[in-house]
């Protein structure tokens, strides 16, 4: 792979909802080939953030770049063909309720308009049955199929086209330990296979300890990143009390000391 | 993996004794499916001894999709009785191409006939049965909603009050303006079509009966009804229907609030308090319309004009007018609650039960009115 590079790199970012600032001066950089969490309060802006950089949320300050990129309007990215680049896990899920999950998995492999139809049926059962689900979920509407499923659903429709960068907002909330784990499994694999670069938010400290290569935390608007060691030692009260406290100790056990 | 810049896929094929080696080339990823397909039927139209080796050396990028058809072929050609064997595969397309084993697509799933032939009766008898359902449904929902209504007059702390006032705000109060223009309009457009006509017998001065009775008695309370159905029969419908979808009236149940109690009969209550007011309003706007047109071209003061409105307009047909406002309101309040409470699950049963609602609000306001006006003119009002 050689020297990394960065794949998505913020410099100064400024984000505000009419006077209530989000981000302030936020800087980060993420490498090609690692898979990278990002961490903070409920509502220290870590989704609006996955927004930003994907040009969602409109940038008030500060440069984004995505591939080399830069990330402006959405306008701009619809052009610069970023989509077939990225895979995007919502933290909702966001399938679109009134198509099947085969159709939803297809609808970017559609957008592509480069594989055949029958090819694209096939593809949307191999990712269906990669991320877990029955090949009989195919035909299921989203309104028909529990929170995990959803989830695993979205993630299939992500990975629709072999994405090069994949964006998971709290992939793993509300999923049982065991399944879970086998997400983070499957993340692993996936990136190993795929050469994938995923961009994780998520407050799982089993998945960051397995998966993460490096964190950002957000606190107080900025990002503090660095990897997991690293942060383990930092002394601001927030993430001392994230991976100190009860929780993070027992997770975290094998780490300290 | 260098830079993603999509080659052109090949396959060169190298003939020895009793072997063929085949040598993909380029990118075999999502974006080169199209090309990809073509190469791989082309072995089979290709007499090849039978064993075959892919020989990957020369493949530059691929993805899922690239190593699911190169899988694919293989097992065809498999089946075909062909011996194949793989050559030069890196580590990763191994683990993908061994992966692909366990989520390969079994094909009687996705070829299995979803529909079949009586597909267009079935759709008749699934439209038939759905309706009589429909009926049935909304005559046990107005069950329901009746027994509601009883049981908050018999419990009056029951009455959500500020949720009533609200609801008449946002039904009646902000639709003034929209009920006003289109009634003064309609009174406009009534006395110069009616005046045009009543010339010719020279009796234009019936042009004030004509436009008076016919606003307050019809016009008025039917401009209401459709305006109050379109526009807050729709938003009844598309705001209970996404409650549904979000779960938000399995919360209110579970919270021990009835949703008939919290969301329905307010709004119901509201739209029956609100209408007579409303049809009141458009009546007024209606003849000001119309006395607007016939001052003008009739030559007729306006003291003249409020005078023969004054004749012309029994007390017995203002209030067949008004009196049909409640129950249009209720008509449109249920049947809005109604659609709403179908709503399940998807974005695309939003808009459908929103349609239906205005749609069926407008059509039983209509027939009502139909069997209403038999009945007055029976009575001799
Ligand atoms: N569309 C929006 N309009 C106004 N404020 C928003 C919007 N989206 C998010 N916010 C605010 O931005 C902050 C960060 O939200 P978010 O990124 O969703 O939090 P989290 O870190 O839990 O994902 C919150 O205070 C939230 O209220
Ligand atoms: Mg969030």
């Amino acid at each position: 792979m050689g020297t990394p590079k960065p794949i998505i790199s913020i410099r100064d970012l400024v984000t505000q909802f009419g006077t209530q600032s989000v981000h302030e001066n936020l800087n980060l950089d993420i490498f090609q080939g690692e898979i990278f969490g990002i961490v903070g309060g409920s509502g220290s802006g870590k989704s609006v953030l996955m927004g930003t950089i994907l040009g969602l949320v409109p940038i008030k300050k500060g440069v984004i770049t995505v591939l080399g990129k830069k990330v402006g309007s959405l306008e701009k990215i619809m052009k610069l063909h970023l989509q077939s680049h990225w895979g995007v896990l919502f933290q909702g899920g966001a399938l679109f309720s009134s198509l099947t999950v085969g159709e939803n998995i297809q609808i970017p492999m559609k957008e592509l308009d480069a594989i055949p139809k029958e090819l694209a049926c096939e593809m949307a059962f191999i990712k269906l049955k990669m991320v877990g689900l029955e090949e009989g979920d195919f035909y299921k509407y989203p309104s028909e199929l529990s929170g995990g499923m959803v989830k695993r659903a979205a993630l299939a429709r992500a990975l629709a086209v072999d994405p090069e960068i994949l964006f998971l907002d709290e992939p793993t909330a509300g999923l049982d330990p065991i399944s879970a784990a086998a997400f983070d499994d499957l993340i692993l694999t996936l990136r190993e296979n795929l050469n994938l670069t995923v961009v994780m938010i998520t407050h799982d400290l089993d998945s960051i300890k397995r998966l993460c290569n490096r964190l950002a935390v957000l606190v107080d608007k900025h990002a503090i990143v660095g990897t997991l060691k690293a942060l383990l030692n930092n002394n601001h009260p927030w993430i001392h009390e994230y991976f100190h406290g009860i929780r993070g100790k027992t997770a975290l056990a094998d780490l300290m000391e | 993996m260098e830079k993603m810049v999509a080659c052109t896929p090949k396959i060169e094929i190298f003939s020895q004794k009793d072997t063929v080696i085949l040598k993909p080339q380029g990118s075999w990823m999502a974006k080169t499916a199209k090309e990809i397909e073509p190469l791989c039927a082309d072995i089979f139209q290709k007499a090849f001894p039978k064993h075959l080796i892919f020989d990957l050396v020369n493949l530059q990028d691929f993805d899922t999709t690239g190593v699911w058809l190169l899988k694919r072929t293989f097992q065809m050609l498999k089946e075909k009785g062909y011996r194949l064997n793989l050559q030069n595969e890196s580590d990763t397309f191994q683990a993908l191409f061994s992966r692909l084993d366990v989520y390969k697509p079994s094909y009687q799933e996705i070829y299995k006939p979803h529909f079949f032939l009586g597909k267009w009766l079935v759709e008749l008898g699934r439209i038939s049965i759905s309706l009589v359902f429909l009926i049935r449904d909304l005559i046990i929902f107005l069950g329901q909603v009746t027994v509601g209504m009883v049981f908050t007059f018999l419990h009056p702390t029951h009455v959500r009050f500020t949720s009533i006032v609200a609801h008449v705000e946002r039904f009646g109060v902000n639709a003034i303006p929209i009920i006003s223009l289109m009634s003064i309009s309609l009174g406009l457009v009534l006395a110069y079509q009616g005046e045009e006509q009543l010339r010719r017998f020279g009796a234009e001065i019936y042009t004030i009966n004509l436009v008076s009775i016919s606003i307050v008695r019809e016009v008025g309370i039917l401009i209401t009804a459709i305006l109050v159905a379109g526009r807050t029969g729709s938003s009844i419908t598309a705001q209970i229907g996404i409650m549904k979808i979000n779960q938000e009236v399995d919360a209110l149940n579970t919270l021990g609030l009835n949703p008939m109690e919290v969301l329905i009969i307010p709004r119901v209550l509201a739209l029956i308090i609100v209408m007579p007011l409303l049809a009141f309003i458009s009546d007024l706007a209606g003849l000001l319309g119309g006395g607007i047109m016939i001052v003008f071209s009739l030559d007729v003061s306006p003291q003249l004009y409020i005078h023969r409105v004054g004749e012309a307009v029994t007390m017995g047909g203002f209030w067949v007018g008004i009196l049909k406002a409640p129950l249009f309101g209720a008509i449109i309040g249920i049947v809005s609650c109604f659609e709403g409470m179908r709503v399940t699950g998807t974005a695309e049963s939003v808009g459908r039960c929103t349609t239906r609602s205005v749609v069926e609000g407008i059509f039983f306001v209509t027939i009502a009115d139909a069997l209403l006006s038999i009945f007055f003119s029976q009575i001799g009002i």
